[in-house]
Protein backbone atom coordinates (compact mmCIF):
# COMPACT_ATOMS: atom_id res chain seq x y z
CA UNK A 1 0.00 0.00 0.00
CA UNK A 2 3.03 2.18 0.70
CA UNK A 3 4.32 1.84 -2.62
CA UNK A 4 1.33 2.74 -4.18
CA UNK A 5 1.07 5.57 -1.92
CA UNK A 6 4.23 6.32 -2.89
CA UNK A 7 4.29 6.25 -6.85
CA UNK A 8 0.97 8.34 -6.96
CA UNK A 9 2.57 11.11 -4.99
CA UNK A 10 5.36 11.07 -7.75
CA UNK A 11 2.31 11.39 -10.48
CA UNK A 12 1.70 8.23 -12.23
CA UNK A 13 -1.31 7.48 -10.98
CA UNK A 14 -4.67 7.67 -13.23
CA UNK A 15 -8.12 7.60 -13.26
CA UNK A 16 -10.33 7.50 -16.41
CA UNK A 17 -13.21 8.39 -16.93
CA UNK A 18 -14.75 5.52 -15.81
CA UNK A 19 -13.27 5.44 -12.82
CA UNK A 20 -11.13 2.45 -13.68
CA UNK A 21 -7.45 3.30 -12.11
CA UNK A 22 -3.89 2.56 -13.38
CA UNK A 23 -3.16 0.87 -10.13
CA UNK A 24 -3.81 -2.19 -7.96
CA UNK A 25 -3.92 -1.77 -4.01
CA UNK A 26 -3.27 -5.62 -2.76
CA UNK A 27 -4.31 -6.29 0.98
CA UNK A 28 -5.57 -9.02 2.83
CA UNK A 29 -8.99 -8.81 1.98
CA UNK A 30 -7.76 -8.78 -1.97
CA UNK A 31 -8.27 -12.57 -4.10
CA UNK A 32 -5.28 -14.24 -6.50
CA UNK A 33 -8.33 -13.41 -8.68
CA UNK A 34 -8.37 -9.73 -8.57
CA UNK A 35 -5.09 -10.12 -8.89
CA UNK A 36 -4.84 -12.26 -11.73
CA UNK A 37 -7.70 -9.97 -13.69
CA UNK A 38 -5.83 -7.12 -13.16
CA UNK A 39 -2.53 -8.57 -14.08
CA UNK A 40 -4.28 -9.64 -17.58
CA UNK A 41 -6.03 -6.53 -17.72
CA UNK A 42 -2.66 -4.11 -17.47
CA UNK A 43 -0.89 -6.21 -19.61
CA UNK A 44 -3.21 -5.64 -22.46
CA UNK A 45 -4.17 -2.28 -22.07
CA UNK A 46 -2.27 -0.40 -25.26
CA UNK A 47 -1.65 2.80 -22.96
CA UNK A 48 0.44 0.99 -20.05
CA UNK A 49 4.05 0.61 -20.71
CA UNK A 50 6.02 -0.61 -17.70
CA UNK A 51 3.81 -2.66 -15.20
CA UNK A 52 5.57 -1.86 -11.47
CA UNK A 53 4.42 -5.14 -9.14
CA UNK A 54 6.31 -6.18 -5.66
CA UNK A 55 8.01 -8.73 -5.57
CA UNK A 56 5.02 -10.63 -2.64
CA UNK A 57 2.31 -9.72 -5.22
CA UNK A 58 3.99 -11.69 -8.01
CA UNK A 59 4.60 -14.56 -6.44
CA UNK A 60 0.69 -15.21 -5.64
CA UNK A 61 0.57 -14.71 -9.30
CA UNK A 62 3.87 -16.53 -10.52
CA UNK A 63 2.69 -19.04 -12.81
CA UNK A 64 1.47 -15.94 -14.66
CA UNK A 65 4.30 -13.27 -14.35
CA UNK A 66 6.88 -15.87 -16.14
CA UNK A 67 5.06 -16.80 -19.18
CA UNK A 68 4.86 -13.32 -19.68
CA UNK A 69 6.92 -12.66 -23.02
CA UNK A 70 5.99 -9.06 -24.28
CA UNK A 71 8.43 -6.47 -24.60
CA UNK A 72 5.82 -3.98 -23.87
CA UNK A 73 4.23 -3.42 -21.53
CA UNK A 74 7.47 -4.38 -19.18
CA UNK A 75 6.83 -5.74 -15.86
CA UNK A 76 9.61 -4.85 -13.35
CA UNK A 77 9.70 -6.76 -9.99
CA UNK A 78 10.08 -4.16 -7.45
CA UNK A 79 10.74 -5.00 -3.76
CA UNK A 80 8.13 -5.20 -1.82
CA UNK A 81 8.07 -3.16 2.00
CA UNK A 82 8.11 -5.79 4.22
CA UNK A 83 9.98 -8.38 2.31
CA UNK A 84 13.06 -7.78 1.32
CA UNK A 85 14.44 -8.11 -2.63
CA UNK A 86 14.70 -11.93 -3.27
CA UNK A 87 16.72 -12.41 -6.49
CA UNK A 88 15.94 -16.03 -6.68
CA UNK A 89 12.14 -15.48 -7.52
CA UNK A 90 12.81 -12.52 -9.79
CA UNK A 91 11.33 -13.59 -13.29
CA UNK A 92 14.13 -12.00 -15.12
CA UNK A 93 16.96 -13.48 -13.08
CA UNK A 94 15.29 -16.95 -12.93
CA UNK A 95 15.08 -16.98 -16.97
CA UNK A 96 18.97 -16.14 -17.69
CA UNK A 97 19.44 -19.03 -14.84
CA UNK A 98 17.54 -21.20 -16.98
CA UNK A 99 19.48 -20.34 -19.62
CA UNK A 100 22.83 -20.39 -18.19
CA UNK A 101 21.84 -23.55 -17.14
CA UNK A 102 20.70 -25.23 -20.83
CA UNK A 103 23.71 -23.77 -22.14
CA UNK A 104 25.91 -25.60 -19.18
CA UNK A 105 24.30 -28.55 -20.24
CA UNK A 106 24.83 -28.91 -23.77
CA UNK A 107 28.25 -27.49 -23.36
CA UNK A 108 28.73 -30.51 -21.03
CA UNK A 109 27.06 -32.69 -23.70
CA UNK A 110 29.72 -32.05 -26.33
CA UNK B 1 30.06 -20.37 -17.41
CA UNK B 2 32.33 -22.20 -20.20
CA UNK B 3 31.45 -20.08 -23.00
CA UNK B 4 34.47 -20.98 -25.40
CA UNK B 5 34.14 -24.45 -27.30
CA UNK B 6 37.43 -26.61 -26.52
CA UNK B 7 37.20 -28.76 -29.51
CA UNK B 8 38.16 -25.14 -31.53
CA UNK B 9 41.71 -23.33 -30.82
CA UNK B 10 41.47 -21.05 -28.97
CA UNK B 11 43.35 -18.24 -30.65
CA UNK B 12 41.86 -15.49 -32.68
CA UNK B 13 42.77 -16.60 -36.12
CA UNK B 14 41.00 -20.09 -35.24
CA UNK B 15 37.68 -18.52 -34.30
CA UNK B 16 35.24 -18.25 -36.97
CA UNK B 17 32.91 -14.43 -37.46
CA UNK B 18 30.53 -16.69 -36.26
CA UNK B 19 31.84 -17.46 -32.26
CA UNK B 20 33.38 -13.92 -32.40
CA UNK B 21 29.64 -12.31 -32.93
CA UNK B 22 28.55 -15.05 -30.34
CA UNK B 23 31.25 -13.95 -28.26
CA UNK B 24 30.39 -9.84 -28.53
CA UNK B 25 26.38 -11.19 -27.68
CA UNK B 26 26.89 -13.23 -24.30
CA UNK B 27 29.51 -9.98 -23.17
CA UNK B 28 26.69 -7.34 -23.87
CA UNK B 29 23.86 -9.80 -22.35
CA UNK B 30 26.42 -10.01 -19.37
CA UNK B 31 26.90 -6.06 -19.14
CA UNK B 32 23.19 -5.80 -19.20
CA UNK B 33 22.48 -7.91 -16.27
CA UNK B 34 25.70 -6.06 -14.22
CA UNK B 35 23.54 -2.83 -15.40
CA UNK B 36 20.38 -4.70 -14.47
CA UNK B 37 21.60 -6.27 -11.04
CA UNK B 38 23.12 -2.76 -9.88
CA UNK B 39 19.90 -0.67 -10.90
CA UNK B 40 17.77 -3.29 -8.88
CA UNK B 41 20.10 -2.37 -6.02
CA UNK B 42 19.71 1.38 -6.11
CA UNK B 43 15.68 1.16 -6.69
CA UNK B 44 16.03 -1.32 -3.16
CA UNK B 45 17.43 1.32 -1.19
CA UNK B 46 15.42 4.40 -3.02
CA UNK B 47 12.47 2.56 -2.29
CA UNK B 48 13.57 1.68 1.54
CA UNK B 49 14.19 5.55 2.09
CA UNK B 50 11.29 6.56 0.63
CA UNK B 51 9.32 4.22 2.38
CA UNK B 52 10.94 5.38 5.77
CA UNK B 53 10.00 9.22 4.69
CA UNK B 54 6.58 8.38 4.23
CA UNK B 55 6.11 6.50 7.45
CA UNK B 56 7.87 9.53 9.16
CA UNK B 57 5.31 11.79 7.55
CA UNK B 58 2.53 9.48 8.50
CA UNK B 59 4.18 9.61 12.50
CA UNK B 60 4.13 13.36 12.42
CA UNK B 61 0.63 14.20 10.37
CA UNK B 62 -0.85 11.28 11.82
CA UNK B 63 -2.14 7.56 10.19
CA UNK B 64 -5.50 9.12 9.12
CA UNK B 65 -3.89 11.98 6.73
CA UNK B 66 -1.78 9.28 4.74
CA UNK B 67 -4.17 7.12 3.99
CA UNK B 68 -4.80 5.68 0.62
CA UNK B 69 -8.73 6.17 1.51
CA UNK B 70 -7.87 10.04 0.45
CA UNK B 71 -6.61 9.00 -3.00
CA UNK B 72 -8.02 11.26 -5.61
CA UNK B 73 -10.79 8.97 -7.03
CA UNK B 74 -11.94 11.89 -9.65
CA UNK B 75 -10.72 11.33 -13.29
CA UNK B 76 -7.26 12.72 -13.52
CA UNK B 77 -4.46 11.64 -16.48
CA UNK B 78 -1.08 10.85 -14.59
CA UNK B 79 0.90 13.70 -14.15
CA UNK B 80 4.02 11.79 -15.18
CA UNK B 81 3.98 9.69 -18.42
CA UNK B 82 6.45 7.16 -20.05
CA UNK B 83 6.39 7.43 -24.22
CA UNK B 84 7.58 4.43 -26.07
CA UNK B 85 8.67 4.64 -29.68
CA UNK B 86 10.03 1.58 -32.34
CA UNK B 87 13.03 2.02 -33.81
CA UNK B 88 12.41 2.34 -37.65
CA UNK B 89 14.85 2.07 -40.52
CA UNK B 90 17.25 0.04 -38.42
CA UNK B 91 18.18 -3.62 -38.67
CA UNK B 92 16.99 -4.86 -35.48
CA UNK B 93 13.80 -3.16 -35.06
CA UNK B 94 12.14 -5.23 -32.48
CA UNK B 95 13.85 -2.62 -29.49
CA UNK B 96 11.36 -0.40 -28.05
CA UNK B 97 12.97 3.59 -26.68
CA UNK B 98 11.35 4.08 -23.92
CA UNK B 99 10.98 8.65 -22.59
CA UNK B 100 9.87 9.46 -19.27
CA UNK B 101 8.42 12.16 -19.39
CA UNK B 102 8.09 13.63 -15.53
CA UNK B 103 5.02 15.64 -14.66
CA UNK B 104 3.83 16.74 -17.78
CA UNK B 105 0.00 18.17 -17.78
CA UNK B 106 -2.34 17.42 -20.43
CA UNK B 107 -3.11 21.47 -20.85
CA UNK B 108 0.67 22.09 -21.38
CA UNK B 109 1.98 21.23 -24.34
CA UNK B 110 6.07 22.63 -23.45
CA UNK B 111 6.48 20.57 -20.46
CA UNK B 112 8.01 17.82 -21.12
CA UNK B 113 10.28 18.05 -18.01
CA UNK B 114 13.32 15.89 -17.30
CA UNK B 115 13.12 14.09 -20.63
CA UNK B 116 15.40 11.40 -21.13
CA UNK B 117 15.54 8.76 -23.63
CA UNK B 118 16.70 5.11 -22.93
CA UNK B 119 17.04 2.36 -25.01
CA UNK B 120 15.06 -0.90 -24.52
CA UNK B 121 16.40 -4.55 -24.49
CA UNK B 122 13.57 -7.07 -25.08
CA UNK B 123 15.19 -9.43 -22.23
CA UNK B 124 16.65 -7.56 -19.99
CA UNK B 125 13.86 -4.14 -19.04
CA UNK B 126 16.32 -1.55 -17.19
CA UNK B 127 14.92 0.97 -15.09
CA UNK B 128 13.54 4.53 -16.86
CA UNK B 129 16.75 6.97 -16.02
CA UNK B 130 15.39 9.90 -14.23
CA UNK B 131 16.61 13.64 -15.99
CA UNK B 132 15.51 15.80 -13.36
CA UNK B 133 18.29 16.48 -11.36
CA UNK B 134 20.27 17.43 -14.72
CA UNK B 135 17.83 20.03 -15.47
CA UNK B 136 17.88 21.03 -12.15
CA UNK B 137 21.03 21.28 -11.39
CA UNK B 138 22.16 23.38 -14.77
CA UNK B 139 24.46 26.24 -13.78
CA UNK B 140 24.79 28.41 -16.57
CA UNK B 141 23.65 32.09 -16.76
CA UNK B 142 21.35 31.63 -19.84
CA UNK B 143 20.03 28.16 -18.57
CA UNK B 144 19.05 29.22 -15.15
CA UNK B 145 16.36 31.47 -15.93
CA UNK B 146 15.07 28.86 -17.86
CA UNK B 147 15.41 25.85 -15.11
CA UNK B 148 13.28 28.39 -12.99
CA UNK B 149 10.97 28.52 -15.42
CA UNK B 150 10.53 25.24 -15.55
CA UNK B 151 10.66 24.84 -11.77
CA UNK B 152 7.59 26.50 -10.99
CA UNK B 153 4.96 24.44 -13.07
CA UNK B 154 7.16 21.41 -11.80
CA UNK B 155 6.69 22.17 -8.61
CA UNK B 156 2.43 22.92 -9.02
CA UNK B 157 2.20 19.95 -10.34
CA UNK B 158 4.11 18.11 -7.49
CA UNK B 159 1.91 20.43 -5.17
CA UNK B 160 -1.41 19.12 -7.00
CA UNK B 161 -0.11 15.67 -6.43
CA UNK B 162 0.38 16.33 -2.58
CA UNK B 163 -2.47 18.50 -2.14
CA UNK B 164 -4.83 15.22 -1.47
CA UNK B 165 -2.91 14.61 1.76
CA UNK B 166 -4.35 18.35 2.93
CA UNK B 167 -2.79 21.90 2.54
CA UNK B 168 -0.02 21.62 4.95
CA UNK B 169 2.00 18.54 4.58
CA UNK B 170 4.99 17.74 6.27
CA UNK B 171 8.78 17.90 4.49
CA UNK B 172 8.88 14.53 5.22
CA UNK B 173 6.20 13.38 2.67
CA UNK B 174 8.14 15.89 0.30
CA UNK B 175 10.76 14.09 0.37
CA UNK B 176 9.24 11.20 -0.02
CA UNK B 177 7.62 12.36 -2.88
CA UNK B 178 11.16 13.00 -4.48
CA UNK B 179 12.23 9.54 -3.43
CA UNK B 180 8.99 8.12 -5.38
CA UNK B 181 9.82 9.95 -8.27
CA UNK B 182 13.72 8.98 -8.64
Amino acid sequence: MDTVVGFLMAGVGNVDLRRKTNYLIVDSKTTVKQIEDTFKEFTTREDIAVVLISQYVANMIRFLVDSYNKPVPAILEIPSKDHPYDPAHDSVLSRVKYLFSAESVASGRR
Amino acid sequence: MEVVDHETPSLENGKTDKEVEENANVLQFMDSMDAYLTLIHSLSSTLRRGWLELASARHSMGASRVNTVLLDHTSHPAATSLLVTQDEGKVDSGKPHFTLCKWASSSNENSLFGEKQSSQDKLHPQLRHRGSTELYEEKTSSENKASREVDDPVQKERSKSLSMFGTLVSPKLRAAQLSFEH
